[in-house]
């Protein structure tokens, strides 16, 4: 009877069309809304995933990981002397404005890595070596700033040309030269802009009259300590700020700077609501469609479910097929969905680092969604059966 | 099912049933009473609204009448719950709509496994049976159209395989004709005849359609909600629709 049941829904191709749209519009919303929601979310935190360190050190009144309030360069002798502490690096992050080789301004995070370890360095390196950046005033940006940073030049002939920035190239911040000695690969930022790494000293120089530069410590546990203990260590010991820097966020500690950043822009942006306005009015949109297109496959077959029941099927066997078609569409409609989201998020990957991040959770949970959504719309149907009075089939 | 010939197969005694209350009370069936054997086709004649498809329905187990016996084979109907009277029917019945009610969606094959497959079998099994009883209705070869793509006669003839494909004991056909034109009514009836006349089934037919009293072996006449007589020549019949 299964297979009959499937061959009623699917015999109607007009109609199953009109079902799988609203299921798998839906589904879209949820799921594509939901990525981009935490692909920007988890720009906020980028720093932590792009810098690598297992504990974070900060100034006790830091609340997340773009926020920064300079330490004393002697904070740094004072986390080195915790027990626990295998090695200490300074960090500098800043945003700066930078002054374009064709003159115009652009804003950047300038990061000041300790140039002894080059603690916090980019994983992965494109093009020239992150030694170079001990030569005189160099930096090294990454690849997606470089493309936004791009350089015009008129050739002899008059033809302009747009390139990224190169090795070779310079511009200018606080009218201190940078001259680009590499390109690396990291992920994006919430703020959007370039990268530029220098080490920690030449940092100050960029930033002339900052008094204080030490945003962050990066610190190495010895083996055998956990982050988190040395966390505690750390702030037992100096009153600083000290941070784990897990970013798995089903699963991040309480102590994490990926979590409390998470839940700081949560708290202090309207990201959270404006998203949640959209998932809301994509479970809304999803309900009423997809529940109402199924509502009239029932109502369009109810006269032959009642000749089913005239012709002996009791409530159980009906239940099971109208709960079998409902389960099967709404299947067909979270995969094209989620195909679908999947589909622009890749193309939105082309284009550039987009905000996009499909968990697997987000996946489950819209695929439950759709599921109990159909799962309400067969049980209407199924009201609506068991009311339908058999006699009505002997009605011409 | 320990009937003996001259036992009824439809035995139906003293049934009330109205429908609605108060100002738009209808009496549908009054003290109706009326009997058929095994074996014999028995037609189901009256003016239209003088309660034949009530009657039908009643004996269906597809309404409960307020009050009367109703027995089936030796089963009382009366006072059986819903999921016994849907198991009854699931066994002992077939039924020839007006309106053929076949599934649009299902192929001619399908809807004819309808009734096998509700009793639970095996779909292989199910298609087997549904394609030999459309060669039997003169459908073989349409197996796979679906029942837009048919004639009304045809059809109907879908939905008598679809109701003796299980061997119901009881078949219960309303007005089966009233959509065809004369000569293909004439043919279904002649093929309800045929194909269902077996020792142990009763045939019910409702119409108002004298030309194919012929076709009975009896006829009960209906009128205000109560058999008014019973015939064995329809020439005894008054023919109001001559
Ligand atoms: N479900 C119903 N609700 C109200 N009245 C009904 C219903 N079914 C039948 N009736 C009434 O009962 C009477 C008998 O109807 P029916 O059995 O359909 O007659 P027939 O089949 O002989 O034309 C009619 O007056 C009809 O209007
Ligand atoms: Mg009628």
């Amino acid at each position: 009877m299964y297979r009959l049941a499937l061959n009623m829904l699917f015999g109607d191709r007009g109609k199953l069309a009109m079902l799988l749209c609203g299921l798998s519009f839906s589904a879209l919303l949820m799921a594509q809304q939901t990525s981009v929601f935490f692909g920007i979310m988890s720009w906020t935190y980028t720093p932590v995933v792009n810098i690598r360190a297992k504990v974070w050190v900060s100034d006790p009144m830091v609340e997340q990981v773009n926020d920064a309030k300079p330490m004393r360069d002697t904070d740094l002798s004072r986390v080195r002397s915790v027990d626990g502490v295998s090695w200490a690096a300074p960090l500098h992050t800043s945003f700066l404005q930078a002054r374009m080789p064709d003159g115009n301004f652009k804003l950047v995070t300038l990061v000041g890595l300790d140039a002894d370890t080059f603690a916090g360095a980019p994983a992965e390196i494109v093009q020239g070596r992150i030694e170079d950046l001990r030569l005189p005033n160099t930096v090294m940006i990454d690849e997606w700033g470089a493309q936004l940073m791009s350089r015009t030049e008129v050739a002899l002939d008059g033809a302009v040309t747009t390139r990224p920035l190169r090795p070779g190239d310079t511009f200018e911040i606080n009218d201190v030269e940078a001259r680009i000695v590499g390109i690396c690969r990291v992920r994006r930022a919430f703020t959007g802009g370039p990268f530029a790494y220098t080490t920690y000293d030449r940092a100050k120089a960029y930033t002339l009259g900052a008094r204080r530069t030490l945003s962050f410590m990066l610190v190495e546990p010895y083996a055998g300590v956990t982050p988190a203990e040395l966390c505690d260590r750390i702030e037992r010991g100096t009153g600083l700020r000290a941070w784990t820097s897990d970013t798995v966020i089903w699963d991040w500690s309480e102590r994490s700077l990926a979590r409390h950043t998470f839940w700081w822009f949560w708290r202090n942006t309207g990201i959270p609501f404006s998203f949640g306005t959209a998932v809301a009015l994509g479970l809304f949109v999803g309900i009423a469609i997809s529940g109402q297109t199924f509502y009239s496959f029932v109502l369009e077959n109810l006269r032959y479910f009642a000749a089913i029941k005239a012709m002996g099927a009791g409530m159980g066997l009906l239940s099971r097929m109208l709960v079998f078609q409902a389960l099967v569409a709404g299947l067909l409609g979270f995969g094209l969905g989620a195909g679908m989201a999947q589909a622009i998020g890749r193309v939105m990957i082309e284009k550039g680092m987009p905000p996009f991040v499909m968990f697997p959770q987000v996946l489950w949970a819209t695929l439950a969604f759709i599921l109990g959504i159909s799962l309400v719309s067969a049980l209407i149907g199924i009201v609506k059966v068991s009311r339908v009075d058999a006699s009505t089939v002997f009605r011409g | 099912m320990s009937e003996t010939l001259d036992s009824p197969a439809v035995r139906v005694h003293g049934v009330d049933m109205a429908f609605g209350e108060g100002e738009s009370r209808v009496t549908a069936l009054k003290q109706a009473t009326f009997e058929a054997r095994a074996g014999e086709l028995v037609m189901l004649v009256g003016p239209s609204g003088c309660g034949k498809t009530t009657l039908l329905s009643v004996i269906a187990g597809t309404l409960t009448p307020q009050a009367g016996e109703i027995g089936v084979f030796g089963q009382r109907l009366d006072g059986l719950g819903q999921e016994a009277l849907t198991a009854f029917r699931r066994r002992h019945l077939g039924f020839v709509f007006q309106s053929f009610n076949l599934i649009p969606t299902l192929s001619m094959e399908e809807n004819v496994m309808v009734p096998l497959l509700i009793q639970g079998a095996d779909h292989g099994e199910a298609r087997a049976r549904a394609r030999e009883m459309l060669g039997k209705v003169g459908l073989a070869g349409r197996e796979e159209s679906r029942p837009g793509a048919l004639s009304g006669g045809q059809q109907q003839r879908v939905a008598i395989a679809r109701a003796l494909v299980h061997g119901p004991t009881l078949l219960i056909c309303d007005e089966p004709t009233s959509a065809l034109d004369k000569d293909t009514g004439a043919q279904i009836l002649a093929m309800i005849r045929d194909l269902s006349r077996a020792p142990g089934r009763c045939v019910i037919v409702v119409t108002h359609d004298h030309r194919i009293y012929r076709f009975a072996d009896r006829i009960a006449e209906m009128e205000d909600g109560r058999i008014r007589r019973m015939v064995d020549d329809p020439k005894l019949l008054d023919q109001p629709h001559a």
